[in-house]
C-alpha cells in the first residue's frame, strides 16, 4: 500500500474534501483514484503529480501529492 | 441568405447575402443581394467584414470613411445551440499601432438581438459616414423584405445601456435591441465603449442582464456615428429541430466541451468563474495589475466563499442548454433573493475585482454592474484602472487622478463613473495611451494596444498573435496551464495550427462554448450546415477558411503599421519576472526569440496576397 496526498480543486470538493491523505495499492494509477473518488471525467481537466502535469494513466509512488483540477476553458 | 448551390466552397458566388448600406449623412440606403466571394463570406462574421475593411485605408477610427459593419454568422438564428451571435466590425478607436493607425477589429456577443436581426431577412448592415443628430435604427421584417429606418433618438441620450433598452422595449415590445451606454456617447474621451445586446431574461425580468460585444471600442465607433441603438423587429423563425441538429445540440450540452461551463447543480464546473479555483492552484490569478503574490488572497472571490453571503442563480441565453451565467443578487435576511447585482464571469470578476485589489464580492459586483451600465468593455476598463492604481502605488508622493490605490473601492467607483461619463480620458482611452503619456509603459498590460484578459501573460506568449484581443482570438491561454506544454514545438504548433481556430466561432454565429477545444472545423458543424441549409462542406474546407480569415487579420495588422516588435508581451514580464507563478517559465527572452522566429517563418509566406482577394 502507499499513501497519496490528494488535493481536490473547485467543484470536486463538493461532498468530498479539500485535501486528504489516502491509502491505495502500490500499483494504483491516477485513473484508479479518479474512479475511487467518483470524479466526473468530463469535467476533469488538469492532473498534477507533485506540481507537474500528468495523465490519468500515470503511476504514483508512496508520498506523492496528487492534485485534481476541473477544466479551464475560457472566460 | 439565398442558396443556389449546395457547395459553398466551390461555388460561393451562388450564395447571396442580403446587405443594406446606409449613408448616415444623406440617409440614403442601398439594399442588395450580394454574391459571396468565398467560403469566408458564406460563414460570415469577421470572415466577411475583414475582407471589406481590407479594402479601405483608414488612418483614424473616428473618420467618416470608417464603416461600422453589423452582421451575423451563417448559424445565427438557426436551431443549432448557441447560434445567437452578432458581430460589430470596424477600425478600432482603442487598438492601434505605434505608428498611430487604428487596427481592424471585431467584437461579438450573444443575447437574442442577433437572431432577431437575422430573422428580419437582413444579413449585414453597413453604416457609412455619421449622423448629425442622434438616431436609433429600426430593422424590420416586412412582406416586401427587410426594411431599415432611422429614428430620432434625443430621448435616449444619457441613458445607460439597460435603460435605453427598457425605453425602447415600450415602443417595440416584440423586438430585441443593441445599445450603447454613456461611454459610447462620449466617444471622444472613451475609446472602450461596448455594445449591449438584450436578452430574454432582461426583457422579461426588467433586470440589467445584457450580453456585451465589448472588445475594441465598437460601442465608441457606434457613438461616433451617432447611433444610440439598434432595434431588430421580427417574428421568431426557428425551424423545427431536425434529428441531426438535435443530436449535435445534445452533444453540445452533454459533451465534454461545455461540461465545465454547466451549473454545478448539473454536475458541471459552474461557469467561467471556476477558472479562479484552477488558476489559483498555480498562483496565476491576476492580482494588483497582473502581479500574483503567491498567497491566498484570490480565494476570497471563490464561489464557495461568495455563496455564503450572496444569492447565485444559473441562467442561460435564449434556447441554450449550457446555462453558463452566474447571476449574483443580494441575499435578504430571510435567505431569499434580493436585488440583482451582476453576472459573474471570470474576466470581469477578476479585472474589476482581484486585479484591482477588490476582494469583496458585493463591491466587485457593483463595479461590474457600473461598467455594464455605462457600456464599457470590462477587460479594457479593468486593466487600465489597474495600471493607474499601480502607477499610484509606485509614486506615493506624486499620485495622479484621484490618488486611488489598490482596494480603494470608493475612489475606483468614482474613476469608473468619470470614465463612463467621458470625463476621464486618461482611463477612457486605454492603458497604451495612458502609459505612454506617463512615460512608464512596462507595466501596462496590453498587447498591440488592447488590454489583455485575466490570464497572466507569463502563461500565454500566444497573446502576441491574437488578432482581436487576448484569449478569444488565440486559444493558447490554456496551453501551459491546462495542457502543461512548455516546449517550443508545442507552442509553435499551438499558435500556428490548432489554437488560431478559435476565431471560427466569430464567423459562423456560434458561441465558443459550442466546442471551444476543436473550433468549427468539426463534424458537428458539417452536420448542422447540411441539416439547416443542405450545404455540403468538408471539415478541411471550413478549417482552411478559418485559417485564411485569421491570417487576413494578421496581414491587416501589419498593413496598419504594426511592426513585428509590437507583437510582444508587456515588458514587465521580462524585466521583472514573477517568481510566484508556479508554472514553467516560457517567457524568457531566449524562448520568446525562438518562438517569434519560428511562428513568423510559418505565417509570413501565407500572408501574401490575402488582402487583395
Amino acid at each position: 500500500m502507499m499513501k497519496i496526498n490528494v488535493k481536490l480543486v473547485g467543484m470536486f470538493r463538493i461532498g468530498r474534501f479539500n485535501e486528504k491523505r489516502l491509502e491505495y495499492p502500490s500499483d494504483a494509477r491516477v485513473f484508479d483514484i479518479v474512479e475511487d473518488l467518483q470524479l466526473p471525467k468530463d469535467v476533469l481537466g488538469i492532473i498534477l503529480i507533485n506540481g507537474l502535469h500528468a495523465g490519468e494513466q500515470d503511476s504514483l509512488k508512496d508520498g506523492d501529492a496528487l492534485s485534481l483540477l476541473p477544466m479551464l476553458d475560457g472566460g | 441568405m439565398r442558396f443556389l448551390t449546395t457547395d459553398p466552397a466551390a461555388e460561393s458566388s451562388n450564395i447571396l447575402y442580403k446587405r443594406c448600406t446606409i449613408d448616415l449623412r444623406t440617409v440614403e440606403q442601398r439594399m442588395e443581394e450580394t454574391p459571396c466571394r468565398n467560403l469566408e463570406d458564406v460563414l460570415g462574421g469577421f470572415g466577411r467584414s475583414f475582407q471589406d475593411l481590407a479594402r479601405r485605408q483608414i488612418n483614424n477610427a473616428y473618420c467618416d470613411e470608417n464603416p461600422l459593419i453589423v452582421n451575423t454568422g451563417l448559424l445565427t438564428g438557426s436551431s443549432a445551440m448557441t447560434g445567437m451571435r452578432t458581430y460589430f466590425s470596424g477600425y478600432s478607436p482603442i487598438k492601434g499601432s505605434k505608428a498611430g493607425l487604428p487596427a481592424a477589429m471585431w467584437s461579438t456577443g450573444s443575447g437574442k438581438f442577433g437572431a432577431k436581426f437575422k430573422w428580419t431577412g437582413l444579413d449585414e448592415l453597413i453604416f457609412e459616414n455619421r449622423s448629425e443628430q442622434p438616431v436609433y435604427v429600426v430593422i424590420k421584417e416586412t412582406d416586401a423584405g427587410p426594411q431599415v429606418e432611422l429614428k430620432p433618438a434625443e430621448r435616449l441620450l444619457g441613458l445607460s445601456t439597460h435603460d435605453k433598452i427598457m425605453a425602447l422595449q415600450k415602443d417595440y415590445p416584440d423586438a430585441h435591441f443593441a445599445a450603447i451606454g454613456q461611454a459610447g456617447e462620449n466617444w471622444q474621451n472613451n475609446f472602450m465603449g461596448a455594445v449591449a445586446l438584450s436578452t430574454e431574461n432582461q426583457l422579461k425580468e426588467k433586470e440589467d442582464k445584457c450580453r456585451f460585444a465589448g472588445r475594441g471600442g465598437m460601442g465608441s465607433l457606434m457613438g461616433y456615428k451617432n447611433i444610440l441603438a439598434l432595434v431588430a423587429q421580427s417574428s421568431d423563425k426557428l425551424k423545427p429541430l431536425s434529428e441531426a441538429v438535435k443530436k449535435v445540440n445534445l452533444n453540445v450540452v452533454k459533451g465534454g466541451g461545455s461540461a465545465r461551463i454547466q451549473p454545478i447543480s448539473r454536475g458541471g464546473g459552474g461557469g467561467t468563474w471556476a477558472a479562479y479555483d484552477v488558476l489559483q492552484e498555480f498562483h496565476a490569478v491576476p492580482v494588483n495589475n497582473f502581479r500574483p503574490q503567491g498567497n491566498a488572497i484570490p480565494e476570497k472571490l471563490f464561489r464557495e466563499n461568495v455563496e455564503k453571503e450572496y444569492d447565485i442563480k444559473s441562467q442561460a441565453c435564449y434556447r441554450c442548454g449550457i446555462t453558463c451565467h452566474n447571476n449574483i443578487s443580494e441575499k435578504n435576511a430571510d435567505g431569499s433573493k434580493g436585488e440583482f447585482l451582476a453576472k459573474f464571469d471570470y474576466e470581469p470578476l477578476n479585472l474589476l475585482g482581484t486585479n484591482i485589489g477588490i476582494h469583496d464580492a458585493g463591491q466587485a459586483a457593483r463595479l461590474i454592474q457600473l461598467s455594464d451600465n455605462y457600456g464599457m468593455d470590462a477587460i479594457s476598463l479593468g486593466a487600465t484602472i489597474s495600471y493607474a492604481l499601480s502607477y499610484n502605488e509606485r509614486h506615493p508622493q506624486k499620485t495622479f487622478l484621484n490618488g486611488a490605490t489598490f482596494g480603494d473601492y470608493e475612489k475606483i467607483h468614482e474613476l469608473i463613473i468619470q470614465a463612463g461619463e467621458g470625463k476621464l480620458p486618461e482611463i477612457g482611452q486605454g492603458s497604451m495611451r495612458l502609459s505612454q503619456s506617463l512615460n512608464e509603459t512596462c507595466y501596462a498590460y496590453h498587447v498591440k494596444g488592447l488590454e489583455i484578459p485575466a490570464y497572466q501573460p507569463e502563461t500565454n506568449p500566444g497573446y502576441a498573435w491574437a488578432i482581436a484581443g487576448g484569449h478569444m482570438s488565440m486559444g493558447t491561454y490554456g496551453l501551459l496551464t491546462r495542457e502543461g506544454k512548455s516546449d517550443l514545438d508545442s507552442w509553435v504548433k499551438g499558435i500556428t495550427e490548432d489554437k488560431l481556430h478559435i476565431v471560427g466561432f466569430d464567423m459562423i454565429g456560434l458561441c465558443k462554448f459550442f466546442d471551444i477545444a476543436k473550433g468549427i472545423g468539426t463534424q458537428m458543424v458539417v452536420d448542422c450546415l447540411k441539416s439547416e441549409f443542405d450545404l455540403d462542406v468538408s471539415i478541411d474546407n471550413i478549417r482552411a477558411a478559418v485559417r485564411r480569415s485569421f491570417l487576413r487579420g494578421l496581414a491587416l495588422e501589419l498593413r496598419q503599421g504594426y511592426t513585428k516588435a509590437e507583437f510582444c508581451l508587456p515588458a514587465e514580464v521580462f524585466e521583472n519576472p514573477n517568481q510566484n507563478i508556479k508554472l514553467p517559465n516560457i517567457t524568457s527572452p531566449e524562448f520568446i526569440e525562438k518562438l517569434e522566429k519560428r511562428v513568423w517563418e510559418i505565417f509570413e509566406p501565407e500572408l501574401e496576397g490575402l488582402l487583395n482577394a
